[in-house]
Order: structure tokens, then sequence, then C-alpha cells
């Protein structure tokens, strides 16, 4: 039975680990959310820095999923953990940064143009973690639980023994991600059904 | 292993409006690319495989290619409730809403084919089509549909000439994958499908085989590729071992082949670690460009059309082995059976995906 093991919320509010709130967001502060959580949850990845919004909801939420299931960082060979990640609107935000710097801001930027993919968040999540396994990144118009259970058990069936998914909305103005971890030969957790993600998603 | 098919595939892209006239212009060796004045940053020209007569929208190339599927196929299998529509594509509509670029496409195509199942839209940078055909697979696979429309689409804009201008990876000539000479890519445009289905009989035309295929991740940058090729030996290594295959079971190998110089020499190091430097290999850049999103699925395409032709086709722009690794790269069109061929894409994100066709 393929069970969830944890599960991380991110909206423009709070951040949650296992549905216990970890972060709040300060309004008055002058970095942004997700540097805050940073900053305050003593991250010490440099990169992050680089990273657009939809890479550094990745980068947080799966990086405290871990620390809330420490055991799947040995757990697995570099190859058995596959990422499963979705949202609406691709990297549209970053789409529009880009665009801005060529028309407004005198030329092209590569460093965001390198950004102007959605799935360049999965890239960001295997080379923080050395993890070699299987990819996908899906636009959907919502979130769909039948999506997500009918594609992790693909996964599983198909040699990945975990899959990280994630649903990332992060949009100028909107923040709504959920990162959860399904494990093949969990003995403990959420069964991973279509009914618990909808509860436990939220969305 | 349930038996899988793939079939019904088509192309349009500036080399014609359906795979028949694509094939043909492949055959004879003759490019998409032309130069095309003002579409640099600072208004140079570029060399660009895109759409000269036209200008289609993403919805309406989708649209098109969907009815050029329905003539080759059992007309109630589009729409049937046992049919899923994966779409593969990096920038779906962007030159018409940057900030939606593939949900009101889907709306539209959705409604005007009367389809019963939400479609899906893969957006995986480059690996996008082999990674939607596979998924496409592992889908019917596992029982939840029974045939799978995979379209792969995308367009050239502004947004990308730019940004590949400002990452110095466009070529000052028509692309030569695998060249000595090579210095970049050419962005091309179009939009390929194929039919993947548990049921041989819905096909006007008789199926090929679709094995499994797989994906991995490099984990090594997220705009480089890997100097090692490790993600791409990785999936084409499951790939095999998953089908029983061994590196003599292949008569050909449709190559990414950008055509930039760390890639290229990636999949020559890849390749070679495979023991697969004696299979007849192209890219196919050099006729369509590089289609992004699109390329997985029109290159895979375009390799159905040579199995069924029984002709490796030449890889255009190669005249002198330009990896540190030999590999046998095809330079001129050649007869030879083609029963097993191997497909591969590697991208941004440090994407590899690979999928295998055999013929019955």
């Amino acid at each position: 039975m393929s069970r969830i093991t944890a599960y991380c919320h991110l909206n423009e509010e709070y951040c949650s680990v296992n549905g216990a709130i970890l972060a709040e967001r300060d309004k008055e502060s002058h970095d942004s959310w997700f540097k805050q959580l940073y900053k305050e949850q003593e991250f010490a990845y440099p990169k992050f820095h680089k990273m657009d919004a939809l890479s550094q909801a990745g980068f947080i939420a799966s990086e405290l999923i871990k620390r809330a299931n420490p055991k799947i960082v040995n757990g697995y060979a570099d190859d058995e953990i596959a990422l499963l990640f979705g949202n609406r609107f691709s990297s549209a935000d970053t789409d529009s940064r880009f665009r801005t710097s060529y028309t407004e801001n005198g030329a092209p930027s590569p460093a965001l143009f390198v950004y102007t993919l959605p799935n360049i968040v999965l890239g960001e999540i295997a080379i923080l973690n050395k993890w070699y396994g299987e990819n996908m990144f899906v636009v959907l118009p919502k979130f769909a639980p039948e999506f997500f259970v009918n594609y992790t058990e693909i996964l599983i069936s198909t040699g990945s023994k975990a899959v990280f998914c994630g649903w990332l909305d992060i949009t100028a103005d909107r923040t709504n991600v959920f990162v959860f971890l399904v494990e093949s030969e969990a003995e403990e957790g959420i069964d991973c059904n279509v009914p618990n993600l909808r509860e436990y998603s939220g969305i | 292993m349930k038996k899988i098919y793939i079939g019904a595939e088509t192309i349009i892209s500036p080399l014609g409006e359906d795979v028949r006239k694509n094939f043909a212009a492949i055959r004879d060796n003759r490019s998409g690319i032309t130069l095309i004045s003002n579409a640099g940053f600072n208004d140079d020209a570029v060399y660009l495989a895109k759409f000269l007569t036209v200008t289609p929208t993403f919805a309406s190339l989708i649209a098109a290619t969907l009815n050029l599927v329905s003539d080759q196929l059992d007309p109630t299998i589009v729409s049937s409730g046992k049919t899923i529509l994966i779409v593969s594509s990096t920038k779906g509509a962007l030159d018409q809403d940057i900030s939606d670029q593939f949900g009101k496409s889907m709306t539209v195509i959705t409604e005007q084919f009367g389809l019963k199942n939400q479609p899906i839209v893969i957006s995986n940078a480059c690996i996008s089509g082999v990674l939607a055909i596979n998924a496409a697979r592992n889908f019917i696979d596992a029982g939840l549909y029974d045939h799978a429309v995979v379209v792969g689409c995308d367009l050239i804009s502004d947004f990308v000439v730019y940004g590949f201008q400002s990452l110095f990876a466009i070529s000052d000539k028509p692309c030569t994958p695998f060249d000595t000479l090579r210095n970049g890519i050419t962005m091309g445009e179009g939009c390929g499908a194929v039919v993947v289905s548990n049921t041989a009989s819905i096909f006007n035309n008789s199926p090929l085989g679709l094995l499994p295929g797989t994906t991995a991740n490099d984990a090594n940058h997220i705009s480089g590729p890997s100097r090692t090729g490790e993600g791409l030996y990785r999936t084409v290594k499951k790939t095999m071992e998953i089908n029983n295959l061994v590196a003599d079971d292949f008569d050909f190998i449709s190559a990414h082949g950008t055509a930039t110089v760390f890639n290229d020499e990636m999949e020559s190091i890849a390749f070679d670690r495979l023991g697969l430097n004696h299979v007849p290999l192209n890219s196919l850049k050099g006729y369509f460009g590089h289609t992004l999103g699109a390329a997985g699925v029109i290159e895979t395409a375009a390799s159905m059309q040579m199995m069924r032709e029984n002709l490796l086709v030449k890889s255009l722009g190669f005249e002198e082995q330009g990896t540190t690794k030999e590999l046998n790269i095809i330079k001129k069109n050649t007869t030879a059976d083609l029963n097993t061929i191997l497909k591969t894409a590697s991208g941004f994100g440090g994407g590899n995906a690979s999928l295998v066709i055999a013929k019955r």
C-alpha cells in the first residue's frame, strides 16, 4: 500500500508541515515570503537566491518534508525517488519577468530565461539531492487528485519506490503550494487515494 | 507485458502540412531552415525553421493535426471516453496570453473535438515529447485508457529566440548536429502527433509496437548538459533492461542532437558508455530545427516513417565527426531493415528520456 508519509503546505499566509503551522508570513518584512522562510528555517543553500519563486517553493517544501521524514535521505537508491509536479500556469510569472527584461529593461536576461520552464524546479531538487530518478511536470486546469494517485501508482509499478508530488500554483498574486511524499512500502502514513488527497490537499 | 501499438503519425512543419510531405522532404535531404531577417533581438537575421506562408496559433495547429490524426483512425477514437489527449509543449500559446499559455487552448480543443477526458499538458522542456509518448503508454498499460493521442506543439516567438540568443546558443548557420564545426541550435516550430493504443484494429495503416520507456535526471545543472552523460546513460540503460534489449538489437538511434558543442559531446559520451557507437544514428534537427516541446513527437513520427520505408535518413549538416567519442552518424540515405529503434531526448532541467519502437 502506498502511503503519504509527509506533506507541506505553503500559501500567502503560512507554511505548515503535516498540518502543523511552522511559520507565518511577516507582512512588514522587506524580504520576500520565501526568503523569510529560508532565513527562519536556517537553510544554507546559496543557489536558493538565484532561483525563481517556483523553484524556491519546491526547494522549501521538499526540504521541509525531508526534515519531517529524515529517513528518506538515505533510505533509497539515487534513482528510486521520482518527482511528479504540476500546476495551472506553468512558469507564467517568470515568463512575464523575462519578457520585461527585453521589452523594458534593455536586453533579454539569461538568468531569467533559464527559469522560463516549469520543470526547472524538478532539476533544482534533483541537483540538490543527487536524485537521478523519473521526472514529470504537467499543466492542468486545477489540482487533480485522480491524476496524482494514478500516475504515482504507475511510477511505483515501474520501479520508483517513492514519489515526491507537488502542486505549485505560484503567480504574482497567489501562492498555493502542496507538496507530498508518497512511499510504496511505508508502514505508517495516510493511504494515498483520491478522497485523502482531496482532504489533505485543502485545494 | 501488454502489446501496445503506435501509429497514425503525422507532422505539420515548415517542410509540409502532412506526414507524407514531411517525409518526402527529409528523404530528399531538404531542410525547413531559412534565414529570417529581423528575427533577432537586435533585428539581426536568424536561421529558423519557421512557417513562411501561414501563422498558425497553438490551438489552430493542434486542431489541424488532430484532424490529420482522425483521418488515419477509426473516426470514433479521438472523442472516445477511453481516449486521453496528451499535449507536449514548452511555451504553448505564449504569444497570445503569457499568463495562461495552455488553459484556454485546451478548452478550445476539448470543445471543438468533443473530448471526454481532460487533456494533460506535459511541459518538461525538450524531453516533453518523448516523455508524453512514454506517459501515454503507461496510462494504457495501467488500464486507465485504451487509447492516447499524443500531440507535440511549439511555435517560434521573440521570447524563445531572444532567450536562446541571450545564452549564445543559436547557430550562425543552419545547425550541424555532431559536426566538428557545430556552434549552436537552430530553432524550429511545428506540430507532430502519434496515437498509442492497446488495439491494433483502430489504425488504417498497420501500427508499430511501442515498448516501455523511461526518464532520468542528470542531477547536474539546470541549463547545461552533464559532462558524463549520466542521465542519458541511465535512461537508455533502464529502457534497455526493462525490454531485455542489448546494443546489437538496435537498428537506428534518433538522437536529440541539438548541435550545441556541449549537448552533442554529452550524447556521444553516453552512447559510448552504452556500447551504442556502432548503431546508425541521426539528428533530425537539421531538417526541422529544434522544435522544443514538439521535438520528441515530430522526430518520433519521422522515425516511424523511416521504419515503414526501411530508410536510414542522412543526418543533415553532418560532415566530420566533432565529438570525442565516435558515433555511427548517417552520412547519406541508406536502405536498411529497421526493426527496432531508439529515440532519445535531453533538455533543460536535467531531463533525459528514451523510448523504443519495434516492428511486430
